[in-house]
């Protein structure tokens, strides 16, 4: 099980852990929810959206600093 | 699975910690235009038939003020012209540039940009390689208000719109409460009225909405902007403030509307004490407005001259 994890012009594909959420993937980067937006496969969602395999998670930071 | 409060579709792409509230894309983009729209009637940004010079760097913020603006243009109840000012700093600036170019042609909309380079023979990229002595939002500062201020009156704007937001804002009220600049503290608020006639009415329609929204709304609404911070902003102190009321808001929703509103309510109380009643001369070096001899932007212009002779 899989997912594809896209930040700026970094893409990687990382294993899914059972129940994760987007709140899951942003702490484990370090960024916090309020300085970014998250799409999931191209729908723009919020933090307790949960990933299932084969999902394209994108994330824009849209604020630096905070 | 979560539900817009609005309209109940069940695609939520912001739930308002402060408020409670959950919105969908459509109600979330129309609650924010109706927000700014209100605000600008509220405050009495904007009269119609002004012309609104809007300073457009590409980020955004002024992508944003540009968009819901374009809604008042639209519909003839004012006019429009925009300026993007070229600080020169090499692989940042452009982008901006670029995107700002895009969308005004895409409006239809009168578009200029202005250089340090051409205004002041110096770039920010330059200043900042010299052993100059202030930080780079501080000349950057005062150079942009300088161009803004001269273009205004150049195209016959009667309003300049800026796109501070919520953090923006909140930023600079705590910034100058915790320096103890009592007197720059008078002139925080949606709306700038100068004592000199020669300088333009500023305005800040997104003055209540938090930076996070912003990003939500241009990405909502498929906008291009220029998302990459700039190289010089962390070291000032102003960012330092932004991260700790950032920080704050985390656990405390609603702390930049407080100090928003608190910061509105004190404002007539500082006017009276320390707003300062005097008459604004000419600078004897450029002609525009000034406190003193000469304006700040020729001061420190010739400070960076004498720097560069000094070498
Ligand atoms: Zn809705
Ligand atoms: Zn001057």
């Amino acid at each position: 099980m899989k997912y594809t994890l896209i930040i700026g012009d970094v893409k990687e594909s990382k294993d899914i852990k059972k129940g994760i959420t987007i709140n899951h993937i942003l702490e484990e980067i370090d960024l916090p929810l309020e300085t970014v937006v998250v799409k999931k496969n191209g729908r723009i969602v919020i933090e307790e959206e949960e990933i299932s395999h084969g999902d394209v998670i994108e994330i824009i930071r849209v604020i630096y600093g905070g | 699975m979560k539900t817009c409060t609005k309209c109940g579709v069940n695609e939520v792409i912001i739930e308002k910690k402060h408020s409670g509230q959950r919105l969908c894309k459509d109600c979330f983009i129309q609650g924010t235009q109706q927000k700014v729209l209100k605000d600008i009637r509220h405050y009495k940004l904007i009269d119609k038939g002004d012309k609104v010079m809007v300073a457009l760097s590409g980020g955004k913020d002024s992508v944003m003020v540009l968009d819901i603006l374009n809604f008042l243009y639209e519909k003839n109840i004012i006019d429009m012209s925009t300026v993007t000012i070229d600080e020169g700093i090499k692989g940042y600036r452009e982008d901006g540039v670029k995107i700002a170019k895009t969308h005004a042609k895409r409006l239809g909309i009168e578009h200029t940009v202005v250089n340090f380079k051409d205004s002041f023979d110096t770039t920010l990229d330059d200043i900042m390689a010299s052993n100059s002595q202030r930080g780079a939002c501080t000349y950057c500062g005062v150079f942009r208000r300088w161009i803004l201020n001269r273009e205004a009156r150049k195209i016959g704007a009667s309003k300049i719109a800026t796109g501070h937001n919520l953090d923006d804002e909140t930023q600079a009220i705590l910034m100058n409460y915790l320096e103890g600049n009592i007197e720059n503290l008078t002139r925080i608020g949606p709306k700038t009225i100068s004592r000199s006639e020669m300088f333009t009415v500023k305005i800040k329609p997104l003055r209540e909405i938090p930076e996070r929204e912003v990003g939500l709304y241009v990405i909502a609404r498929e906008l291009e902007v220029h998302l990459a911070g700039c190289p010089y902003s962390s070291d000032s102190f102003r960012g330092e403030v932004g991260q700790f009321i950032k920080q704050l808001s985390r656990n405390h929703p609603t702390i930049m509307y407080s100090t928003l509103r608190g910061f509105d309510k004190l404002k007539p109380a500082i006017k009276y004490e320390f707003a300062r009643e005097f008459n604004m001369g000419e600078c004897i070096s450029c002609g525009e407005p000034a406190a003193h001899e000469m304006c700040r932007a020729c001061i420190f212009s010739n400070e960076l001259d004498q720097n560069k002779r000094s070498l």
